[in-house]
């Protein structure tokens, strides 16, 4: 394993890839380091983030406890400086005790007496040691007390020996003249230490509380910067993230909504680059997929639209050749014949009207469709269709009505279209219908028109009628089977419907009848863009 | 003299079923089986009226009743377009290019022969 290679995957830094990804990637190698470039992944940046915040803390800590190392030492100081101070004050105290002793020593000589002064000359040495072990640094004053005492104390064993020998007067004698100065001068030589100590101790109490201050403003303003660092930080990395999540979202909604041309930006090096990445290349594939769909969508409806032309000159021949049979032109075929020639005639017309059903759909699809717009009249357009379609009313025994308001002014579109869309509800009313009547209404609302065909019919369960508009879809059941039909009808009157910008509805409930409407623009300008 | 209808068809049956409709109402029919048979033949028989296919080879019917129309002696002959099963735009077309009657296939024999009847009468 190369450790080389290791390291800077750790660190998020990746050899660039040999082939460039999208043609985002190009500007990327800009910023690129000798190949390498810096992509700090998603888990990188956050522990980098978590990171820096642990070693703020860290810091707060650790200066935390240097401020309580430096505050210990302080205290520590004090105490020595309190020892220190107390030894001296025991030591003036011993030589006052002295001086008592060698006063009362002298004023009562007797054994007593002299062992208090003996055992006061112990304590001094005792005192003595004391003293140099607490202030090791006051060296010079140290052995001139020292040597005070020393003679002090070999002044007090003089006088001691007088007393003993019973030389009282030379002893008071060595008492004041030799003894007296010696305490002012060892008074005078502690209290300096006693000053100086005193001094350091205020000196140190002082800059304690200075450290003391000091480390707070320190804490304060770590945990400050800290704070804000983390706000920063916290606020960087959501961004980071939640900015391209919503670019992402967009982008895939617009994908969603069909738009494959978009391209998702994202300044991220990170996964999320990377998901945006993937993304775009996904969409370049659903858009070529698109695309191939498209075409081949456009190649079957061309295919439909010829085949169906080109299956219409035969069977216009046939239809032709019947009819002229029919009129006798060849002369009055007999009764037999002509029943026969009926059948021919009706099933050719019938052949007919689905083979132009496909074309219609299918040019619709090409986009070869184009609404030829006119003005017409609502009334004639009804008026057309029923008088085309009152014979099959006729057949059935079924009523025929209409419902035109009176009057309408003249509207604009494509009558041809719209009549043919009318004929087809009239016509599948009539087919469905067994019994009962078949209403054609119109309603004029503002700007627009309504046409209904409502029937009496089986009518249509809720699950089928969101697909009864698709194209070669019919409700199945026996009722359908038993009246055939292509399932075109309904899929051409929506497009019509559409294209003249215009909406188609059902309002049915099983064994309740039907009542499909569409609504068209009053007067439609231009012709709607299909979707 | 009987009327004499030039009828413009590609398709054989087709023209068969017209000849015997027009045969059967004592028209003559004389024929042409692309558009720029249809000019020379106009121009040669001056016929009564002209049937007109759409489409048809080497120049379409559109084409045809255009130049026709556009010939100050041939511009009184009458001409009914037949189109296919048309699309919406193929009426505007043939008014465009001048024709004085349309009929959408598939016609019935009998309102065909109204039609021309009018035009002849």
């Amino acid at each position: 394993m190369n450790l080389e290679a290791d390291s800077t995957s750790f660190l998020g830094l990746r050899p660039l890839p040999a082939r460039s990804r999208g043609s985002g990637d190009g500007a990327s190698t800009k910023n690129g380091f000798l190949g390498f470039e810096l992509r700090p992944s998603l888990r990188t940046k956050l522990l980098m983030a978590f990171l820096a915040i642990e070693m703020l803390l860290v810091s707060v800590g650790v200066i935390g406890l240097l401020s309580l190392r430096e505050a210990d030492q302080r205290a520590n100081q004090v105490v020595g400086l309190q020892q220190k101070i107390e030894a001296y004050r025991q030591m003036q105290h011993n030589t006052l005790r002295q001086l008592y002793g060698v006063s009362t020593a002298l004023a009562f000589p007797n054994e007593t007496t002299l062992a208090v002064v003996l055992r006061q000359i112990n304590q001094f040495g005792y005192d003595l040691d004391r003293v140099s072990f607490v202030a090791k640094d006051e060296v010079a004053l140290l052995n001139q007390v020292r040597e005070e005492y020393a003679r002090f104390i070999a002044v007090v064993s003089h006088i001691v020996d007088l007393i003993r020998g019973g030389r009282a007067a030379e002893a008071k004698q060595s008492e004041f003249a030799e003894l007296g100065p010696l305490a002012d001068k060892l008074e005078r030589l502690t209290n300096q230490l006693v000053n100086r100590a005193e001094a350091d101790m205020v000196a140190g109490i002082d800059a304690s509380r200075q450290t003391y201050v000091k480390s707070q403003i320190l804490v304060a303003a770590v945990a400050l910067v800290s704070f804000v660092l983390t706000l920063v930080l916290g606020h960087a990395i959501s961004r980071s993230v939640i900015d391209p999540v919503r670019i992402i979202h967009d982008g895939l909604n617009r994908i969603a909504a069909g738009d494959f041309a978009q391209r998702i930006e994202v300044p991220n090096r990170d996964e999320l680059g990377e998901l945006a990445a993937h993304v775009n290349s996904t969409c370049d594939e659903l858009q070529q997929l698109y695309r191939s769909l498209e075409e081949a969508s456009r190649h079957k409806s061309q295919f439909l639209a010829n085949m169906s032309h080109e299956l219409r000159t035969p069977l216009n021949a046939v239809l032709g050749f019947s009819e002229l049979l029919l009129d006798g032109i060849y002369g009055d075929p007999p009764e037999k014949m002509r029943s026969a020639l009926e059948r021919i005639q009706r099933n050719g017309r019938h052949l007919l009207g689905l083979i132009n059903d496909v074309l219609d759909l299918s040019k619709i699809e090409a986009g070869q469709l184009r609404l030829s717009l006119a003005d017409y009249s609502v009334e004639e357009l009804v008026n057309v269709v029923h008088t085309s379609v009152e014979p099959l009313a006729a057949d059935k025994n079924l009523s025929l009505r209409i419902a035109v308001p009176a009057g309408l002014p003249p509207a604009r579109g494509d009558e041809r279209r719209l009549a043919q869309a009318l004929f087809n509800l009239v016509g599948n009313a009539i087919k469905f219908t067994d019994r009962g009547e078949v209403r054609i209404e119109v309603e004029a609302g503002v700007d627009s028109y309504v046409f209904s065909v409502q029937d009496t019919g089986p009518g249509i369960d809720e699950a089928d009628q969101a697909r009864i508009f698709q194209e070669f879809q019919q409700v199945d059941n026996s009722i359908t089977k038993a009246k055939g039909g292509a399932g075109l009808g309904l899929a051409i009157v929506k497009r019509i419907v559409e294209m003249h910008g215009g909406q188609i509805w059902i309002e049915s409930r099983l064994g309740h009848g039907a009542r499909f409407s569409f609504l068209v623009p009053a007067r439609l300008e231009q012709q709607a863009t299909q979707t | 003299m009987s009327k004499r209808v030039l009828v413009v068809e590609d398709q054989e049956d087709n023209r068969q079923i017209l000849r015997d409709l027009l045969a059967s109402v004592g028209y003559e029919m004389i024929e042409a089986h692309d558009g720029e048979g249809a000019l020379a033949v106009a121009r040669a028989q001056s016929p009564d009226l002209i049937l007109m296919d759409i489409q048809l080879p080497i120049l379409d019917g559109y084409e045809a009743t255009r130049r026709i129309k556009a010939q100050s002696d041939l511009r009184h002959i009458p001409i009914i377009v037949v189109t296919s099963y048309a699309l919406g735009g193929d009426e505007e077309k043939a008014r465009a290019a001048g024709c004085d009657a349309y009929v959408a296939k598939p016609y019935s024999a009998r309102k065909l022969l109204e039609t021309i009847n009018r035009y002849l009468t």
